[in-house]
């Protein structure tokens, strides 16, 4: 008997400690998905997600060109981790540019750094970066040819930020518009918990 | 903090995290396990209107993959999806969308696939290029076709079930699946999105990790 409820208190009291999807703002997925590792280009040569196995890492899409989404995105997640301070020691944004044309490693890096000096901007051939988006489900095409703006043709994509997990899982969804405290609330538990 | 309210406050959230997977577990709450992304892709659909995975995302969708006009009843795809889409018109989704989509990976004209759209009830059909068509069905989505010297096609009819986060959450690639295997996950889907919030999204939660991946798919 005294096993059976100290067995049930253990329980009680894992499950406690466990984060659960209330107590995040983005679509928690637990129990985590495996997420696939891919080979991009940095400027110094090719770099893989699993370069970056025991970081939390924060998944974002997007390219230099663009108008709106990816300056945005960038600049919450640079607020976010300012906010996160030493939590966000372990948190590594990569942002991979769909873009390949005119994103060339350097310049990717360089628009990645120009938000927050630890991101990480990668680029790649268009294989590459095509199988990098398939994989997170990332959708990404030159917009219509009428669509363009001083730095040219625009690209639509899917605007999603994911959060790995430190083995590389899929952990956590951010929906465009996710604001710099809800993400350094989220980032925070997760790095709590891990 | 006093030691007595951190001891309580441990217990009481343990509790109704126990709570929530005993419920899942005495009522066997019906959860698809999340199997991975699906695939970004952008098509054409038989009106001519581009269709992107970004056009789903928020709907619950069935695809399948087939060769336009294929209307071999042991490996055709689209009775299958026609016993679906029939039994889901009278089904009450609380305004969760849910879409059905026929992807033609032999690339057929517009005018073949409108066709094929008119002939299976009018759900989604799409098509693309050679390259978007590999990279969209055969990579993404995992199903098999391989064009033969003859034109014919030789493939494994698959059907996947996608969440609107755009997470595969069911996949039938071994043999045609019963409509009603599909339509359960798609009921599945629904309940689970009507519950995302509140003390039933916790208990859904928690199926997920204690039962779900223990049960696979149909």
């Amino acid at each position: 008997m005294i096993r059976a409820v100290s067995f049930l208190a253990l329980l009680v009291a894992l499950a406690g400690c466990r984060p659960s999807a209330a107590d995040f703002n983005g679509t928690y997925l637990d129990p985590p998905m495996p997420a696939k590792d891919v080979t991009l280009a940095a400027p110094d040569g090719p770099v893989q997600l699993s370069d970056f196995a025991g970081d939390l890492v924060v998944l974002n899409f997007g390219y230099t060109s663009c108008p709106d989404v990816c300056p945005a995105t960038l600049a919450t997640l640079a607020r976010a981790k300012q906010l996160l301070g030493e939590d966000g020691e372990d948190v590594q944004v990569i942002f991979v540019s769909v873009d390949p044309e005119r994103d060339q490693p350097e310049r990717a890096a360089n628009y990645a750094a120009a938000f927050d000096s630890s991101f990480v901007g990668l680029s790649g051939e268009p294989e590459a970066i095509a199988d990098a988006a398939s994989a997170y489900g990332v959708f990404y095409e030159k917009a219509d040819t009428a669509a363009t703006t001083e730095a040219g043709y625009l690209v639509d994509h899917t605007a999603t930020v994911f959060v790995l997990d430190r083995e590389g899982r899929a952990r956590l969804l951010w929906s465009f518009g996710t604001d710099a405290d809800a993400m350094a609330s989220d980032l925070r538990a997760l790095t709590r918990s891990s | 903090m006093p030691r007595a309210l951190k001891v309580t406050l441990v217990l009481f959230v343990g509790f109704v995290v126990l709570a929530g997977a005993l419920y899942a577990a005495l009522f066997q709450l019906d959860v698809r396990p999340r199997l991975g992304f699906a695939p970004g892709f952008s098509l054409t659909a038989a009106d001519g209107s581009g269709l992107t995975s970004e056009d789903l995302r928020g709907s619950i969708t069935v695809y399948t993959f087939d060769h336009a006009g294929n209307d071999d009843p042991v490996r055709g795809t689209t009775p299958v999806l026609r016993a679906v889409k029939t039994a889901l018109d009278t089904e009450d989704t609380g305004g969760i969308p849910v879409r059905l989509v026929t992807v033609a990976f032999d690339g057929p004209p517009p005018g073949r696939l409108r066709d094929a759209a008119a002939a299976a009830d009018e759900w989604t059909w799409a098509t693309g290029s050679p390259d978007a068509l590999r990279r969209t069905v055969r990579d993404g989505f995992g199903a098999y076709y391989e064009r033969e010297s003859d034109g014919t096609y030789r493939f494994d009819p698959t059907f996947v079930v996608v969440d609107g986060l755009g997470i595969v959450r069911a996949r039938y690639r071994l043999g045609l699946p019963r409509p009603e295997a599909l339509v359960s996950d798609v009921r599945s889907l629904v309940r689970e999105a009507q519950s995302a919030e509140g003390t039933l999204g916790l208990a859904y939660e928690a199926a997920h990790l204690f039962s779900c991946y223990s049960v696979a798919s149909p």
